[in-house]
């Protein structure tokens, strides 16, 4: 009995610490990613995202992790809260299709960076 | 016999009957918005594997009216995410034997800072070479 009951560990502080680092990685930082990546640089405020940079970027290992770990953990933290908010809300039971989702883009986010 | 007929409180639209609930919900409502932010920088990692013209094909989409918009709601879910990340921090994390308040306004000052770098270096890596 006391096996079985040590066999069953919960893998939800895993997810939890994903949803973390992802929320402290947003908190820090996304205010400054949104403004460079979706309206300085677009705008034409900034060169930074010009083809050359961004694939310069992208090209050196240090640009692959920050973009592997701001994709990916964003998409962890967000996926875990939007699972609460459909059961809370909706009563909608979406946690595991979210997780498959969050881990196919994780997947997906490291085969691109490492074909670049 | 008859059904036994309990009173049962009505769950629907429960977030709009109190502030509190309100807040709740627009801090775990903006994580759709961060989503979506994660996902929109997936797809440009996706447009810059395919090659220059691609890449580009994005960067034009990033500068419509409706992109734009769409970051500018993404900025402001950001910002919800922020303030009420470190409004809930002095709550998760240990006991630190500092004021509530003094956490939170700290971890909002320390993300405004770090978000300064960000776009510093962005600025700095537009420049360089």
């Amino acid at each position: 009995m006391v096996g079985d009951l040590a066999m069953k560990r919960s893998n939800e502080p895993f997810f939890w610490l994903l949803f973390g680092a992802g929320g402290m990685v947003a908190a820090l930082i996304g205010a400054g990613l949104v403004l460079t990546t979706g309206l300085l640089g677009p705008l034409g405020a900034t060169r930074a995202m010009d083809y050359a940079r961004a694939y310069a970027f992208a090209a050196h290992p240090l640009g692959k992790l920050v973009l592997f770990g701001v994709v990916a953990l964003i998409l962890w933290h967000s996926v875990h809260r939007m699972g609460e908010v459909l059961h809370d809300a909706a009563h909608v039971s979406a946690a595991i299709p979210l997780r498959v989702v969050a881990a196919l883009a994780t997947v997906a986010c490291g085969w691109l960076l490492l074909s670049i | 016999m008859s059904e036994i007929r309990t009173y049962r409180r009505p769950m629907g639209r429960w977030w709009t009957k109190n502030p509190t609930y309100r807040r709740y919900m627009a801090r775990e409502a903006s994580s759709f918005l961060l989503f979506a932010y994660a996902l929109t920088l997936l797809y440009g990692l996706w447009r810059l594997s395919q090659g220059q013209a691609a890449y580009e094909g994005w960067l034009a989409w990033l500068a419509s009216p409706f992109a734009i918009f769409l970051h500018l709601l993404m900025l402001l879910g950001m910002i919800v995410h922020t303030v009420t990340w470190f409004e809930v921090a002095p709550k998760t994390m240990p006991k630190t034997g500092l004021p509530e308040r003094a956490i939170t306004l700290g971890g909002v000052a320390a993300a405004a800072f770090a978000s300064l770098v960000v776009v510093a270096l962005a600025a700095w890596w537009g420049t360089s070479r």
